[in-house]
């Protein structure tokens, strides 16, 4: 009888605990709307520390055929090419032809925790589709007379190392693998490079490489490259030392290989664009996971030089991450907000302004964003296409969605919208890496 | 004092989970107990110097601890539920309470420890993995008060042998 009075007491105390852990560690706060986290002035609620992030990834269900992504009124949109390996950016020559990026993870990063074994397990539910075949290419598409069927589709270039963005200067090829900015001559009309690259600057990839995507853009006037590295963890996890020189847009002399930091504190910078007007480098950020499901907003921003936007040691400004330790009060002192909240871990990985004609005019000089979508939030969010309105070179009003439909109605994923490019008709190309697709997004009725 | 009956006049409590009369209890014990010590010495070496590989430690050792928790736990419940004579012992349920706290204390520890960098230690790890060794040592003491006093999976036939 002492016996049971005692366990009565201590399944007491176990209550007590569990209480006390779960109060210590906080819990979810009624969801604001992802809206009120686009623009210049996003609501940032209270951080949160998870027992259990949550972790809500689309499963894939892929394209049915006949089923397309669903676009805004006056648009209309069609695949281009199916049946790639995990399209990833895409890029176009001048005469039009189109080089669809085609690209894996490097698959470098160790087992350091529990956690990743269970992170890896759960981040294979949304890579999909992709891993039956060779990938880490490059395809080139000419669809010279734009019916919407390419004439050509074949490797432009092969056995890369996890490439992702692409710039041509003149008959200088620079393709952004995730360890070197690499350089191959092209003529204009070539199909194909068969000659060996030449490395023009080493980049940050292995070990670990968690953000391995690098963004390549030429200045204008060709002398500069700027790429985007991002970190190498979610927050440090992986030690201070693992970020040497990461978190970064990197600024190349195209003559020399020599490079500097442009700007820093950029978690993991993609899409590199120049804007039209001003001619301001830009740039879509993803930012930190982990600390609720409405912070931290991914954002569009434009690059200052020498700037710093905060990672790791805090986000829009000086909002501090307690993760971070030991802090830089000198750096945070100095962390810029950043231009446009897009809303929280919608995972922008494409960016371009539309500079075509073809389009309706609304669209001009602004940019449109790839949403790759959420995983760290309960209610799914990005997963589409979006167009941020600008004028005088500054975004001017609220994302709109353009291109939709990646869900199914039971939230799984038909595909995942990443890089973006203009074609030679003015129409809007989107890589999907899920769907494998391409899409060409043109105006209806043409 | 209760247990007046000097020990050799009875038969002392059995273990059911044995090998060869060996209780396997007391053979799984020792890896909980290091590791959930072993992070609280990896936490404070985390907490001292920011050096992530000490809180990755941790991490490990109640993701280790935990899993040879859960062994020590059933071999330790089957004697304790095979033998009316270990019921009838008051350390036995302190020792069993006890442990069930370490377990979920560790469990929602080892929660914590996922999160990313800082606050994947301190404070809330750091503190839980004090709190775990503290039940740790109370509970630690009820088991020998078992084994010493009680000579709960004893042989009865140890000077023969």
């Amino acid at each position: 009888m002492r016996g049971m009075f005692d366990m009565a007491a201590r399944g007491g105390v176990c209550v007590a605990v569990l209480a006390a852990m779960l109060c210590l560690t906080g819990c979810s706060e009624s969801a604001p709307d992802p809206k009120t986290q686009i623009g210049a002035k996003p609501d940032l609620p209270a951080q949160q520390q998870y027992l259990l992030p949550p972790m809500h990834v689309a499963s894939v269900v892929g394209w049915k055929s006949g089923e397309t992504p669903t676009v805004a009124d006056g648009l209309q949109i069609k695949a281009l090419v199916t049946g790639l390996q995990h399209p990833r950016s895409l890029y176009v020559l001048p005469n039009g032809d189109i080089l669809v990026v085609e690209s894996k993870a490097p698959g470098t990063e160790p087992i350091k925790r529990p956690k990743d074994l269970i992170m890896k397990w759960v981040e294979s539910w949304a890579t999909s589709g992709g891993d039956t075949g060779e990938s880490n290419r490059i395809t080139l598409l000419r669809d010279a007379d734009g019916d919407g069927v390419p004439e050509l589709n074949s490797v432009f270039l092969d056995h890369l190392n996890s490439p992702f963005g692409v710039a041509l200067v003149g008959n200088d090829f620079y393709v952004a693998n995730t360890d070197a900015i690499v350089r191959y001559p092209y003529n204009s009309g070539d199909t194909k490079i068969t000659a060996a690259g030449t490395a023009l600057t080493l980049l940050p990839g292995g070990p670990i490489d968690h953000h391995w995507t690098k963004s390549l853009v030429a200045s204008e006037d060709g002398a500069l490259l700027y790429v985007g590295v991002g970190s190498n963890s979610n927050i440090t996890e992986n030690g201070i030392e693992a970020e040497k020189n990461r978190a970064a847009i990197w600024e190349v002399d195209r003559a020399t290989g020599r490079w500097r930091i442009f700007a820093s504190g950029l978690r993991n910078p993609n899409g590199l664009s120049w804007e039209p007007q001003t001619h301001a480098l830009w740039a879509v950020i993803n930012e930190r996971d982990e600390i609720g499901p409405n912070l931290v907003p991914d954002y569009l921003t434009s690059v200052k030089d020498g700037a710093f936007y905060g990672w790791p040691y805090s986000y829009f400004g000086q909002n501090l991450d307690p993760r971070v330790q030991p802090q830089r009060p000198d750096l945070v002192a100095t962390a810029i907000v950043p231009d446009y909240a897009l809303s929280s871990h919608v995972a922008p990985l494409g960016l371009t302004f539309y500079t075509g004609k073809s389009l309706p005019a609304s669209y001009r000089g602004g940019a449109f964003v790839g949403e790759h979508g959420s995983w760290n939030r309960p209610q799914l969010n990005g997963y589409k296409v979006v167009f941020v309105p600008f004028s005088d070179g500054r975004p001017n009003g609220p994302a709109q969605d353009v291109v939709t439909g990646f869900l199914s109605p039971d939230e799984k994923s038909r595909g995942r919208p990443v890089g973006l490019a203009i074609d030679k008709f003015g129409d809007l190309l989107i890589a999907d890496d899920v769907g494998n697709t391409v899409w060409r997004v043109s105006p209806a009725g043409k | 004092m209760q247990d007046v009956i000097p020990a050799a006049a009875r038969e002392n409590p059995a273990s059911t989970a044995g090998i060869a009369s060996h209780p396997i209890h007391p053979m799984l014990v020792p890896f909980p107990i290091a590791c959930f010590v072993g992070a609280l010495l990896t936490d404070l070496a985390y907490w001292k110097t920011a050096e992530m590989m000490w809180a990755d430690f941790s991490a490990w050792l109640l993701f280790a601890g935990l899993v040879m928790g859960i062994f020590a736990a059933i071999a330790g419940l089957i004697d304790f539920l095979g033998n009316r004579f270990i019921r009838a012992l008051a350390p036995a349920w302190f020792h069993m309470m006890g442990n069930a706290v370490v377990m979920i204390l560790a469990f929602f520890n080892a929660l914590v420890h996922s999160r990313d960098a800082w606050t994947s230690v301190v404070p809330a790890g750091l503190v839980l993995s004090a709190l775990t060794v503290l039940v740790l040592l109370f509970t630690g003491w009820m088991g020998w008060t078992m084994v010493y006093r009680h000579r709960v999976g004893v042989s009865n036939y140890a000077r023969d042998v």
